[in-house]
């Protein structure tokens, strides 16, 4: 840390308070933002941190002039987050932004206008990075992480300032996404259902007057909450959304987008193409895409047990897993196929012992009962189209689309 | 009627003949037997111990005796009963005279008297319940003692209250004559050996350690009792397993289980006594006396059957070696030692306890001192503290030693006289409760089994009187007692499940953290030998507790001025009692300071009132009582044991307004977890000996608490509390015990309600008697908590505040805390374990066993235990709930298991891991719990059996893989098929509709059962089975709306085209009102009761 003398510290300290009131009272939001963005490590900041250190007692600064006093409990709190910031401490330096935090929000308030929304958003987003860090030292120390939960309890506080009527409505959706972000983080997901029925139920605000990046991050994380509720059509819309609609240039966005949107259109029957895949780096699809397209049961087996974490964490597991029926329903139609080619007349009997034997072949032992299990499931979720006898163990298909397509519904329908 | 027969004989004839005419032969015979079998044991003994020979056979004798009465004959009872009073008695004559002449000569009568007085005063309040008790005791006592304590009868008059009492006392004095003749043949060789003056003075101690377990037990013993002499006995069986496993051991073998039942209670109550004999006993001066009063407890313990035990003790304190003699002893008698060595256990327990408590305190040379300034040669300031105790009770005797118990003995030792004197009437009075139990049903075997269990107690305590002496002393000694205990578990084969694992807690207690659960026993003791105490006073001289008082009134004056004040007001109080005569019989130890003090008109006035009659429960009097436990702090903290009474001491003042005194008191627990269980173990006795006046005369007492005044009310609820644990004992006797219970229940919960007043009411009826004060201390302690917490919640060291339970019952009703836990309704760590294995071992059904687990449950929380006990505990019950389907309960487990287990305790973690991922795959259904449930699964954990099963039954379902999933069911690991029971309907269900979609036409019957899990095996196609399973399949099937046809072979088929359009599930069958078809109604009721 750079020696700075109290007199360099003085007139930082100063600057700093005068280019805050300035903006505050011009309206300058960038320039705010600037200000409060504490995780840009802009020198600018740095250098204050380090003559707040020296200086230590800003607060007889703050309270020599009537213009600084005015905002007096905002810096206060600012000075000293920034101090602990600056000294790694994180867990101090959240507790004080928290307090920071609310007194902005109380002042955000109080502003008619929403030309604070920008900064407002700043301090949205550095809170709750800073909780996430707090967290990460509150873990290493062995203590409870907390912080992101009070986090998410400071956001909703702020979303309920923004979910009014009134221009400062645009700034609910840029809350909203910070609380799920908060929310999948801690695994209360459920809690974003409050959120999502105050955005969709208010008739008030169209949706499309969101900025795009929020309605984007928005339609991101609801079509992952259809994912988990195995809401596949939903899902579907919800992600290609978001994929339409993102920034075409950000591929990491587009790549977390498609790791949820490629199972969805997978178990609605829409095989992706490998090129996309290999675009966006989505390797671990490569070998369930392929075992769809095969019909090649082993192979999605070994591909769901490969990448089983990962698929587990993304929580897509479930859905991928319930591709098997399908792989099912390709491998009968191969069966039927190569039938076909031989016998026409008698091809749409498929005899349980042959699809048991090619499931042998597959290294994938079953019974005769299994697969007629199996083979229930399939007429019964209409992936197959016949019916069985029972009697002689065969599966007698359908003349017409034996096998018939999802055609983007989802199993079952 | 039969009751007030004066003879015994007609007696026992009424009970005969309702209940068993061929036994009573029988049982005669056994008991011959048994006594031959005593004898040649006892001769072991006897050259094992030597001197304790004499007190050896009296209680073999007596041993087999209480077999017979539990032997459900009540007549056979009866006889033995007598024969053992007898046998009893006239040991006891022949010692009486000369003991008391060398040792109390003087006090004798005096003695006597006094615990008339208490008696009466007790029955001249409003306590009918308990003055009934009283006179009861009195009457026993005058069984036991009849040669000797001839005063006690005079306090008739009480008897006559209750017609019961007065056929006790005849019956009393008529068997104790023909006892005698018998007791005497067994006896005389060995009394003559033994030192009649020490039986004597042990016989009173004994009695008097007795009448405190007694009282305790009582609630047990008289459920036990009840069981006997009712069909209930299966019942009783049962629940005298929860409340002590030794107790079900011996119930396998004989009939005598309720007694048995009964003894183990006593026996754990004894121990307490016991120790803090053993406490006393320390100082080597009484190294002869405090094996008499051992002995005497042998002696006086009508109840031969204990002799084995008796003869452990009476080893144990003879000599350190003690340890191998109960062993011995416990092998002879298998069937006793499962009786006694429950007590044993529990006192060796609390043996250690004790020990780890004087061990505990800061200095444990500090708690050897004590000991031995509870002997009368202790140190200066010791003896005049024992006087003072004497009188104090439990609070100034507790400073003095953490063990109270071993004060009782001090003092006994201290002033010979008084102790000799004390130890009869005390005993009268605890036993009585015990006995009035049993007069209900007969009067004879109710005397019998009380002073049975008494006998038991006194063994016990004598057990462990040895062992706590020693531990205190040494640090060691602790351990060998332990050992001895342990030794002695393995040998009688029934209770050795049990034991064990108590054994090995109580080590570890003992080593490390029993020190602070001794303590309470102490205290309990400690209370109730003042009470006695206070009417023994000589009245030539100045109680040694009144200097004792003199000089912490003295030492609280700050200045002159002060000094000189309660100069004279100590003058005026002394006088003031002189005058009165209350001198000798006045609690000086526990009289207020404040009287001398501060509040000198109030609390003098109060004072003497209290001095008049000990039965006024003025307010004043309890303060008083927690006052001077407060007094003395300053030595208990020389001392460095600190007993409840000090906490208590500290309470009063508080109330009082007192701030300071009470933060030392604070401080206090901070120091010395142990006070809690202190003021426990004191109210215990107390409790239990109103559990037992309750029962017996429960609409009156609970007069008293509506009507009556707070100091009642105090009682009762103590009474409730000791209700509560009872309960097993009153459940298996049907519905009146039942409702009685549920009435207490209830009206314990008004009492809650008012529970702040009743708090400042609590001195009050700790004043009463020794036995409301313990139990008013206990009672305190849990508000003492309370209030504290109301003071201030974030001040509070809650580790501190963490009760230690002290009861000592296995089996224990679960109910829903409406207040702070009662220690003494709270078992601690090692009687838990033993209850878990009663549970698991327990043939009961569900409900109970439910319903013990959960008040384990609550036991462990309470005491804030997290160790492989809980982990034990929670598996345990969530596998039983499992099993019975009972997944609220398997829920509450389970989350608390994930608790524990994330905690790092070791337990079955793959196993319930598997549970939790069938029950979330099969019974929630949340995907995303279902995943990271997956997800955190480790490599390790996949691998497990059943955690391989749980996931692919979990790929079975949601596949929809009907096939595999009753394959999987067939084959499932540890309680994996019953999770899996709960979704086997449906599973079903959707095969079948799935079938019935796909296949056409038709489709066998007997197909479908072979795929559906209908059948017992897949290979399994031929024989009965089959068909059966096809018939059930085909009921299920039509139950479900398919439609079957026969084929032209008669084998059913399902018509699947008309069943697709026609399925549907069907309401249970068996649905009940209740909501829990598992759930009997009538366990439905009693579960909400």
């Amino acid at each position: 840390m750079a020696y700075v003398s109290m007199g360099e510290a003085h007139r930082r300290i100063t600057e700093y308070l005068n280019r805050f009131c300035g903006a505050v009272s011009y309206q300058d939001s960038p320039m705010l933002c600037r200000l409060l963005s504490f995780s840009s490590n802009s020198p600018s900041l740095l250098s204050l941190a380090d003559a707040l250190n020296v200086f230590q007692d800003a607060s007889i600064l703050i309270r020599q002039s009537d213009k600084f006093s005015e905002y007096g409990e905002i810096l206060a709190h600012l000075f000293r987050s920034l101090q602990s910031y600056r000294f790694g401490n994180l867990v101090e330096a959240y507790l004080a932004f928290e307090k920071f935090a609310n007194a902005f929000v109380q002042e955000f308030r109080n502003w008619e206008s929403a030309w604070a929304l920008e900064a407002l958003y700043v301090v949205c987003y550095e809170i709750r990075i800073l909780a996430e860090k707090a967290d990460k030292e509150l873990t290493s120390n062995g203590k409870s992480p907390e912080k992101l939960k009070a986090a998410g309890s400071l956001l909703m506080k702020v979303f309920g300032v923004l979910a009014g009527k009134g221009p400062k409505r645009v700034g609910a959706l840029y809350v909203t996404c910070q609380l799920f972000k908060t929310y999948f983080k801690l695994g209360t997901v459920n809690l974003c259902r409050s959120v999502i029925r105050s955005i969709e139920t208010a008739r008030i605000f169209d949706y499309e007057e969101f900025p795009r990046r929020d309605k984007v991050t928005y339609m991101y994380y609801t079509g992952r909450l259809e994912v988990f509720n195995e809401n596949f059509p939903a899902a579907d819309t919800k992600l290609s959304y978001a994929l339409q609609h993102c920034n075409p240039k950000r591929e990491r966005n587009i790549r977390m987008i498609l790791k949820y949107l490629i199972p969805v259109k997978l178990s609605l029957g829409i095989i992706p193409k490998d090129e996309l895949l290999q675009k966006y780096n989505l390797h671990e699809y490569m070998n369930v895409v392929q075992a769809l397209r095969k019909g090649d049961l082993r192979l999605l087996r070994h591909a769901l047990q490969e990448h089983e974490d990962r698929f587990l964490r993304s929580g897509v597991y479930l859905v991928l897993e319930k591709l098997e029926l399908q792989v099912y329903q390709r491998l009968m139609k191969k069966i039927y196929i190569i039938q076909k080619l031989s016998d026409p007349a008698r091809a749409h009997q498929l005899k349980l012992e042959v699809i048991a034997k090619a499931l042998r072949w597959l290294e994938i032992d079953m019974d005769l009962d299994e697969v007629e299990c199996i083979m229930t499931i399939l007429i019964y979720k209409n992936l197959v189209k016949g019916y069985l006898a029972h009697k002689s163990k065969v599966v007698v298909l359908s003349k017409q689309d034996p096998f018939p397509k999802l055609n983007g519904k989802p199993v079952g329908s | 009627m039969s009751l007030l027969s004066p003879s015994s004989s007609v007696l026992s004839i009424d009970f005969e003949s309702p209940f068993v005419a061929p036994y009573p032969c029988f049982y005669i015979l056994l008991f011959i037997s048994f006594l031959c079998v005593c004898w040649f044991y006892s001769f072991l003994f006897c050259i094992d111990l030597k001197s304790c020979s004499t007190f050896t056979i009296p209680i073999r004798f007596s041993p087999p005796e209480p077999r017979r009465r539990r032997g459900e004959s009540p007549e056979g009872v009866y006889v033995y009963d007598r024969m053992n009073q007898g046998g009893n008695t006239q040991t006891v004559a022949p010692l009486d005279p000369n003991s008391i002449e060398k040792r109390y000569g003087v006090d004798g009568s005096q003695v006597q008297i006094s615990p008339y007085q208490y008696s009466i005063g007790s029955d001249g309040s409003s306590w009918t319940a308990h003055t009934v008790v009283d006179n009861q005791v009195v009457q026993n006592g005058n069984y036991s003692n009849s040669n000797y304590y001839h005063p006690p009868q005079p306090t008739v008059p009480n008897v006559q209250e209750t017609p019961d009492n007065a056929p006790f006392t005849i019956s009393s004095t008529a068997s104790g004559t023909a006892n005698v003749a018998q007791d005497y043949s067994g006896y005389t060789p060995y009394q003559t050996s033994a030192n009649p003056p020490q039986n004597y003075s042990n016989t009173g101690y004994s009695n008097y350690y007795s009448g405190y377990q007694q009282q305790q037990q009582q609630p047990s013993q008289s459920g036990a009792y009840q069981n006997t002499g009712a069909p209930y006995q299966p019942i009783s069986s049962f629940q005298n397993p929860g409340s002590y496993p030794a107790a079900t051991a011996s119930y396998s073998g004989t009939y005598y289980n309720p007694p048995d039942y009964q003894t183990n209670g006593g026996y754990q109550t004894t121990n307490y006594n016991n120790q803090s004999a053993g406490g006393c006993y320390p100082s080597a001066n009484y190294s002869n006396q405090t094996n008499t009063p051992n002995q005497g407890n042998y002696t006086a313990n009508p109840y031969q059957n204990y002799t084995p035990d008796a003869a452990n003790t009476y080893s144990s304190t003879v000599s350190t070696t003690t340890p191998v003699h109960y062993q011995q002893n416990y092998q002879q008698w298998p069937a006793y030692y499962s009786q006694t060595e429950v007590p044993c256990a529990p006192g060796t327990e609390k043996l250690s306890a004790t020990s780890a408590v004087s061990q505990s305190f800061p200095v444990p040379g500090v708690t050897n001192e004590t000991p031995a300034s509870n002997v009368q040669p202790a140190p200066s300031y010791a003896q005049p503290w024992r006087q003072e105790t004497n009188l104090s009770q439990p609070s100034s005797q507790q400073p003095a030693a953490a063990v109270s118990a071993s004060n009782d003995a001090y003092w006994k030792h201290q002033t010979p006289n008084q102790q000799a004197h004390y130890p009869v009437p005390p005993q009268n009075h605890y036993q009585s409760p015990l006995e009035t139990k049993p007069l209900y049903e007969t009067p004879f075997q109710g005397h019998q089994r009380a002073t049975y269990p008494q006998g038991m107690n006194s063994q016990s305590s004598v057990h462990q009187a040895p062992l706590g002496y020693r531990q205190p002393t040494q640090t060691t000694p602790s351990v060998d007692a332990q050992r001895v205990s342990k030794v002695q578990i393995p040998t009688n084969p029934r209770i050795a499940s049990n034991f064990p694992s108590g054994y090995t807690k109580m080590d570890k207690g003992s080593s490390a953290a029993g020190l602070t659960q001794s303590p309470a026993y102490v205290s309990v003791s400690m209370p109730k030998p003042k009470g006695h105490a206070t009417a023994v006073p000589e009245p030539g001289t100045l109680p040694k507790s009144l200097c004792g008082f003199v000089e912490r009134a003295f030492a609280r004056c700050k200045d002159d001025k002060e000094k000189a004040s309660c100069q004279a007001a100590l003058k005026k109080v002394i006088t003031e009692a002189r005058d009165d005569g209350s001198l000798h019989t006045r609690d000086w130890d526990t009289e207020p300071l404040s009287t001398v003090l501060n509040t000198d008109m109030t609390n003098t006035e109060s004072s003497s009132t209290l001095i008049s009659s000990l039965q006024n429960k003025s307010p004043t009097k309890r303060p008083k009582s927690r006052w001077e436990p407060f007094v003395e702090k300053p030595f208990v903290k020389s001392a460095l044991t600190f007993s409840s009474g000090v906490k208590f001491g500290g309470w009063n003042q508080q109330n009082q307004n007192n701030k300071k005194s009470f933060e030392s008191f604070q401080k206090a627990d901070a120091v010395t977890d142990s006070k809690p269980t202190y003021s426990w173990q004191n109210s215990k006795p107390a409790y239990a000996w109103q559990n037992s006046a309750k029962k017996s005369f429960q609409r009156p007492v609970k007069r008293q608490r509506f009507s009556g005044g707070a100091a009642n009310a105090i009682d009762d609820e103590a009474s409730s509390d000791s209700d509560k644990d009872s309960t097993p004992s009153a459940m298996s006797f049907a519905t009146s015990a039942e409702e009685t219970k549920r009435r207490d229940s209830r009206s314990k919960r008004f009492e809650k309600v008012q529970g702040h007043s009743r708090r400042n009411d609590i001195p009050k009826p700790m004043n009463v008697g020794n036995l409301h004060s313990r139990r008013g201390t206990a009672l305190r302690l849990g508000e003492d908590f309370d209030e504290s917490g109301c003071r201030s919640v974030e001040d509070i060291d809650w580790n501190a505040l963490t009760v230690k339970g002290t009861c000592q019952e296995i089996e224990k009703r679960y109910f829903r805390l409406t207040s702070a836990p009662d220690p003494s309704a709270v078992r601690p760590e090692d009687v838990l374990e033993k209850a878990l294995l009663m549970v698991q071992d327990s043939q009961k059904n569900y409900l109970y066993k439910c319903d013990q687990l959960k008040s384990i449950r609550q036991d462990l929380t309470v005491q804030r235990i997290h160790n492989h006990l809980t982990v034990k505990v929670y598996e345990t019950h969530a596998r039983l709930a499992l099993e019975a389907g009972d997944l609220p309960e398997y829920n509450q487990c389970l989350s608390q298991l994930k608790i524990l287990y994330a905690e790092g305790i070791e337990g079955c973690s793959l196993e319930f891991a598997a549970y939790s991922l069938l029950y979330i795959t099969l019974h929630s259904n949340n995907n995303r719990e279902l995943l990271s449930s997956m997800s955190r699964l480790s490599k390790e954990a996949k691998k497990d059996e059943a955690v391989r099963h749980a996931l692919s039954v979990r790929g079975a379902v949601t596949s929809g893989n009907y096939v595999m999933f009753f394959r999987l069911y067939k084959t499932a690991p540890n309680m994996n098929s019953f999770l899996m029971d709960l979704y086997v309907e449906k599973m079903r269900y959707k095969a079948v509709t799935f079938m019935s979609r796909s296949c056409r036409p038709t489709i066998p019957v007997s197909y479908i059962a072979q795929v559906l899990g209908f059948t017992n095996t897949l290979s399994e196609g031929t024989g009965e089975k089959e068909t059966n399973g096809v018939e059930v399949c085909s009921e299920w099937l039509k139950a479900h709306g398919a439609s079957l046809i026969a084929d032209s072979n008669g084998d059913m088929l399902l018509d699947t085209k008309v069943s697709t359009t026609n399925l549907f599930m069907p309401e249970p069958e068996d649905a009940v009102a209740h909501g829990d078809k598992n759930l009997d109604v009538n366990d439905f009721f009693t579960r909400t009761s």
